[in-house]
């Protein structure tokens, strides 16, 4: 018998050589959170610190998780941040009348029902996505002040949630939903057709279609996956604010800036770890600087994010070396 | 009705817009029959297998399989039926591994509570590999940046294991390699052997009377002619073809190698790791320096570090005409090289953007007036003028590349070059999937460039075309250069051969 695996690139070792680089990684994080505490003067390992990243990482990541899906298949949604204020103020409202279910469901049914309109309308009206995507944030960013519970200004609104339903955005309860969440989306992405489906949408349209690969609804079902993934983080996101703000003017794109972060990163890092388990650690990564940064008193909403955008240029540099791209 | 008849087609239609694509065509295929199907770019071949293959649907007509009506819906319902093709053009998924390429569209078959078990998928795969005797494939590893030879191997595969009672291949052999060639071929028999039929297009037409029972041959979306492969010859195939005769000038009629002494590029111990190792070899004012090896021999590799795409670890190149080592291709374009790619689509054509711009992309710097302003007239001008003067077959020039036939889009690859001053061409592989008919026309083209002066690398894995051509052929072997052999030496196929095994 003729061995066609080829031997350089078994799967068993392909698995093994993604759980060293894992390991490195996670080595990696924590040689920098070693730096980091020395520099910080003991604060970043503090207990206490410690505690506000993870549970700081857990709605990015699954935002990431949802862009993870959307960009697989060739996409680009930009009314994401719009549908997470959306499903917030969701959670809070169904929370209020049906206490715990309300807000899984407030966060759960907004996420899902939004993001499978907006692949309803990216299917069926041909219009390219980020236009669309604008559009409609627009729309669910009016929907959301039309929809206030309270007002502080003309244009600045929140919602607030009763601290007795937030305990799912504290520990130990958000990094177990974190970890389900890994599971099924390294599930979905890897391990089902539909996400090999949507991987192959992403990669050529035309041989997908020629596969038998039902365009329509591989695309409304990326709505339904991502929309899942963005409602959990409305659900995780409300619970751990506590309230969210939002205004009009495209305001709500900021609030997927840093789950593009990690997913931009995750990127660099797809040759070597699958994306869905590098998103998490990328998450880690992100969210350990900015806190360092914020306790060496770096100003927010200027140097962090500049320091982010140099981060992430450096890392995709990095990332890319050695890596052939030409078909040869 | 005559049951030998697996596959019969009556009056089939199928129009895109105003363009009638096929009109009214009558063939059929027999079981363990071997049909070949030729005709020029843009006859209609690729069409109509697409129509059996469930890519498109016909607009008239009928097509019955094993004598019941036959009109697939969708690839899928062909496979259901027994019918798979391999597309010229199609390819992979390059973000999935070869494995999941293999069964893309069928995973079902390996989901169990929802979940695909790469495992099994990755087995089947290598099963279907082992059972149709096909070349190695890493099959975990992600398509891209795999050989076109590699890509078209998994569509093979992909064809195979929905084990066809009639396979459809279109213009695949052009993208193999002749071992690899000499594999297909045998797998062509072994499936005529089980009574399996096999429709294969390409341009090749001495290959196509050597592999196939029958030809039928199409022209302008209609059978010209059907005849016994064993019975007739490749003039009265071409004459079919074109309606008229070629002429005999196809390949270079001259036995001596002619050339000017003064070297344009001196390539020196060029080593890519892995792909090429020391690798050195002077290219003359007016020379087609052929290339030639076996799939792993490093030819295209060649040319890409030639022309600065990929960054060899060691060696030089030297344009001797300018002085100066090539180390970019950005370098290499603005000293008067031009590198035509095998992949036109993926690598030489925007392939999204109209024939103008293709045109007038690679010549903007020349076009450009005192203050870089960028007259649109001029452009269009050009582009015509190319257009034209090539014989474009196009609706206007404002048509998009991926519109048009293979060989028309490889008179726009090659035609938006030789439109500039250039003093080196690389070509690799230029008359992949391309008619008889424009074949002649890049070979005539081929032939002005040398007469203008112009250093030509010919790089292909068409024997025929490296002899036809080349002054002096370089033989690799392992990603070294084996031998060289001069236009006026002992310059056969078979001495090739020899050097390449």
């Amino acid at each position: 018998m003729r061995l066609i695996q080829s031997k350089q690139n078994p799967p068993q070792e392909k698995h093994q050589n993604q759980a060293v680089f894992a390991l490195l990684l996670i080595a990696v994080i924590v040689v920098i959170s070693v730096i980091f505490n020395a520099v910080s003067g003991g604060k970043f390992l503090d207990g206490t610190n410690v505690k506000i990243i993870i549970s700081h990482i857990v709605w990015p990541t699954f935002v990431a998780w949802g862009f993870c899906f959307l960009f697989a298949c060739g996409y680009t949604d930009l009314s994401v941040g719009a549908i997470l204020v959306l499903g917030s103020f969701a959670t809070t409202i169904l929370g209020s009348w049906l206490g715990y279910p309300g807000v899984i469901l407030g966060g759960l049914i907004v996420g899902i029902l939004l993001t499978f309109l907006n692949f309803n309308i990216f299917a069926f009206t041909k219009i390219p996505s980020w236009i669309a995507g604008i559009s409609l944030a627009m729309i669910y960013e009016a929907v959301a002040v039309f929809f206030k519970v309270n007002k502080t200004t003309e244009t600045l609104i929140y919602t607030e949630m009763s601290k007795s339903l937030r305990y799912l955005g504290n520990l130990p309860w958000s990094v177990i939903i974190l970890a389900v969440g890994l599971l099924i989306a390294y599930i979905i992405y890897n391990k089902t057709t539909v996400g090999l489906n949507i991987r192959a949408l992403g990669g050529n349209k035309d041989v997908a279609k020629a596969l038998g690969i039902n365009i329509t609804k591989t695309l409304l079902m990326v709505g339904l996956i991502c929309g899942l993934f963005i409602g959990i983080a409305a659900i995780i996101q409300q619970s751990i604010a506590g309230r969210t703000l939002v205004k009009t003017g495209l305001t709500s794109i900021n609030m997927v800036f840093q789950p593009l972060a990690i997913v931009l990163l995750a990127q660099v890092l797809q040759k070597r770890l699958n994306i869905i388990i590098a998103v998490p650690l990328c998450s880690i990564i992100i969210f350990a600087i900015f806190n360092l940064m914020t306790i060496m008193g770096v100003p927010s909403g200027t140097l962090q994010e500049a320091f982010l955008g140099a981060f992430l240029i450096a890392f995709g540099i990095i990332g890319q070396r050695g890596y052939k791209g030409v078909v040869k | 009705m005559n049951t030998d008849k697996m596959l019969e087609i009556i009056g089939l239609n199928k129009y895109f817009g105003p363009t009638h694509a096929n009109k009214n065509l009558s063939f059929s295929v027999k079981k363990g029959e071997i049909k070949g199907l030729i005709g020029e770019n843009g006859s209609g071949k690729s069409t109509l297998i697409s129509q059996i293959a469930g890519l498109y649907s016909s607009d008239s007509g009928q097509m019955l399989l094993d004598g019941k009506p036959y009109s697939p819906g969708s690839p899928i319902d062909a496979n259901n039926r027994g019918i798979s093709i391999v597309m010229q053009e199609l390819g992979v998924i390059g973000s999935l591994p070869a494995g999941v390429n293999v069964f893309l569209g069928r995973t079902k078959q390996f989901t169990k509570n929802g979940v695909v078990s790469l495992k099994a998928l990755n087995k089947a795969a290598a099963e279907q590999f082992e059972k149709w005797d096909l070349p190695k494939v890493p099959l975990s590893k992600l398509t891209d940046g795999m050989m076109i030879e590699t890509r078209k191997i998994i569509e093979l595969a992909r064809a195979l294991s929905v084990d066809p009672r009639l396979l459809l291949l279109d213009e695949i052999t052009q993208s193999l390699s002749m071992n690899n060639r000499n594999k297909l071929y045998e797998l062509i028999n072994k499936l005529k052997a089980m009574g399996r039929s096999v429709i294969v297009i390409t341009h090749d037409v001495e290959e196509l009377i050597r592999i196939t029972d029958t030809i039928t041959v199409l022209r302008d979306g209609e059978v010209v002619g059907d005849v016994v492969s064993a019975e007739t010859t490749p003039d009265e195939i071409k004459h079919m073809m074109v309606g008229r005769e070629i002429s005999g000038d196809y390949y270079r009629a001259d036995t001596t190698p002619e050339y000017a002494d003064k070297v344009v590029l001196s390539v020196r111990d060029l080593t890519v790791p892995g792909e090429i190792e020391n690798v050195s070899f002077d290219v003359h004012e007016s020379e087609i320096l052929g290339f030639c090896g076996l799939s792993d021999s490093g030819i295209h590799s060649v040319g890409k570090a030639v022309y600065g795409l990929i960054k060899p670890s060691g060696g030089s190149i030297h344009l001797k005409s300018k002085d100066l080592m090539i180390k970019s291709a950005s370098k290499a374009l603005r000293n008067n090289m031009a590198y035509v790619p095998k992949d036109r689509d993926n690598e030489a054509l925007m392939i999204r953007a109209s024939i103008h711009d293709n045109f007038v992309l690679p010549s903007l710097t020349e076009l450009q007036g005192k203050v870089g302003y960028l007259s649109p007239a001029k452009l269009k001008k050009m582009a015509q003028d190319m257009t034209d003067k090539l014989s474009v077959k196009c609706t206007d020039i404002y048509q998009t590349i991926d519109a048009l036939s293979g060989g028309n889009k490889q008179k726009v690859n090659l035609g938006r070059w030789l439109a500039k001053d250039i003093k080196l061409l690389i070509l690799d592989c230029p008359t992949r999937g391309v008619d008889v008919g424009v074949k002649a026309y890049i070979y005539f083209l081929m032939k002005e460039a040398k007469n203008n002066g112009v250093a030509t690398i010919l790089i292909s894995d068409e024997l025929t075309e490296v002899l036809g051509m080349s002054d002096r052929l370089i033989v690799m072997k392992d990603g070294a250069v084996a031998d060289v052999i001069r236009r006026d030496e002992d310059f056969t196929e078979q001495s090739v051969i020899r050097v390449m095994i």
